[in-house]
C-alpha cells in the first residue's frame, strides 16, 4: 500500500521525528499514548495506517487495538506494530489482536517502507 | 486506340517513377552498409547480456550502500535534533534513553554522573537494571568493580566488548570540555538484536561527544532561570 495519511502513536518523541524524516511524503499525525490515538483516529476517518507502540502511559498498545478493531468504523484502517518486543509470544499476541504486520525496533527507512508496501490497501 | 494521359499527369506519372527507383537506390544503399552495434554472433550476445548483468549487480550494492548510508545519517541527525531539542534536563535524560532503546537496542542500561567530591558516580537513569544480579548498581551508586567501566570512567575511552572483566556491551564516556563526567553504559541488549552493529559505533560516538553537553547546557538553563524566577518575585516584592 501506498499511506497519505499515517497516525503515529509512540510515547517517544524520538521515534515520531524519526517518522518524519523517514516518511517525509506522508501527513503525520502525533499521539503519544493509545487513548490520543483512539481519538485522533476517530476524528480523521482519512487515516490510512497506523503505526503503533505497545508499551505506553495510559493506553498501551494491545488496549488501542482491542478499542479499535471493536469500532467497525477504525477497525478497517491496517496497524503495524513497532516495538522493542520481538519476542515470538509478543508477535502473535500482537498479530492476534488485529495488527496487520510487526516490526522489531530497531529498524531502518528500508524495512519500514517493506513492511508498508506489503500491505494491502483498506 | 489509346487513350492519351493529359500532359501534366503523364508529368506526375513521371516524376512519381524517378522518385522511386532513387528510393529503390537508397535501400539499397542502406542494406550495403553494415550496421552500428549490430550483434554479429550469439557469443557477442551472451557476452553484451553479462556485462548488462554485471552493471544491474553493481548498481544494486550502490543502491544498498547508499539506502545503509542515508539510514545512518538519518539516526544521526535524529539523535542530535532530539539532544538539543530541548532545555529540560528531564527530556534530555529522557531522549538519551530513547536513543539507547530506539536506535540502539539497549534492554538494559545506566547512566552514570561522577558525584561532586568524584568519588563515586551516581545513577541518574537506568533501565532494566532490576535484573542486574551484578550487584554492581545499587543504592543509587555504581559501587565499582566492571573493568570496562572503570577504564572508561577513568580515561574516558569508548569501548566496547567483549572485553575481560566486564559483562557490559559497551562503556560510552560522557564528556564536557574534555572533562569525563559520567558514562553510559550498555549492559544488555534485546534478544532480536544479537550485537552492536557497525554504524552503532557512530551513535555511540554522538552520545559521547553531545550528550553530555546537552545536559549540561539544559542543567545550566534550567538553574538560571529558576534564579531568575527567584530575584523577579524579589523585587515584585520590594516594589509592594
Amino acid at each position: 500500500m501506498t499511506p497519505r495519511k499515517v497516525l503515529v502513536v509512540d510515547d517517544s518523541k524520538l521515534l515520531h521525528r524519526m517518522y518524519e524524516v523517514m516518511l517525509r511524503q506522508v501527513v503525520l499525525l502525533h499521539a503519544y499514548d493509545g487513548q490520543g490515538g483512539i481519538d485522533l483516529l476517530r476524528k480523521n476517518p482519512d487515516i490510512d495506517l497506523v503505526l503503533l507502540d505497545l508499551n505506553m502511559p495510559i493506553m498501551n498498545g494491545l488496549e488501542f487495538l482491542t478499542v479499535a478493531k471493536a469500532d467497525p468504523q477504525l477497525a478497517k484502517v491496517p496497524v503495524i506494530i513497532v516495538t522493542t518486543e520481538g519476542s515470538d509470544a509478543q508477535t502473535k499476541r500482537g498479530l492476534e489482536a488485529g495488527a496487520n504486520a510487526y516490526l522489531t525496533k530497531p529498524f531502518d527507512a528500508t524495512r519500514l517502507a517493506h513492511v508498508i508496501g506489503s500491505l494491502e490497501s483498506p | 486506340m489509346k487513350e492519351e494521359l493529359p500532359p501534366r499527369l503523364t508529368s506526375a506519372l513521371d516524376e512519381l517513377r524517378t522518385t522511386l527507383d532513387r528510393a529503390a537506390e537508397l535501400a539499397k544503399q542502406i542494406e550495403s552498409q553494415p550496421k552500428p552495434n549490430a550483434p554479429s554472433t550469439a557469443a557477442d550476445l551472451q557476452s553484451r547480456l553479462a556485462d548488462a548483468e554485471s552493471d544491474r549487480l553493481e548498481l544494486s550494492a550502490r543502491l544498498a550502500d547508499y539506502e545503509h548510508q542515508v539510514g545512518r545519517l538519518m539516526n544521526l541527525y535524529v539523535a542530535t535534533y532530539q539532544l538539543h531539542a530541548t532545555l529540560d534536563p528531564a527530556e534530555v535524560q529522557s531522549t538519551i534513553a530513547e536513543i539507547a532503546i530506539n536506535l540502539l537496542g539497549a534492554e538494559r542500561f545506566v547512566l552514570l554522573f561522577w558525584k561532586e567530591n568524584a568519588t563515586q558516580c551516581e545513577i541518574a537513569l537506568s533501565q532494566g537494571l532490576e535484573a542486574d544480579k551484578s550487584g554492581m548498581y545499587t543504592g543509587g551508586v555504581y559501587a565499582g568493580g566492571d573493568a570496562m567501566v572503570d577504564a572508561t570512567l577513568s580515561d574516558g575511552v569508548l569501548r566496547i566488548g567483549p572485553i575481560a572483566g566486564s559483562d557490559a556491551v559497551a562503556a560510552v564516556p560522557l564528556t564536557v570540555q574534555g572533562t569525563t563526567v559520567g558514562a553510559l553504559v550498555l549492559l544488555r541488549l534485546f534478544p532480536h538484536k544479537a550485537a552492536l552493529k557497525p554504524e552503532d559505533r557512530d551513535l555511540l560516538d554522538l552520545i559521547a561527544a553531545h550528550a553530555a553537553s546537552a545536559l549540561f547546557a539544559a542543567r545550566v538553563y534550567s538553574a538560571t532561570d529558576r534564579k531568575l524566577k527567584t530575584l523577579e518575585s524579589l523585587v515584585k516584592l520590594v516594589r509592594r
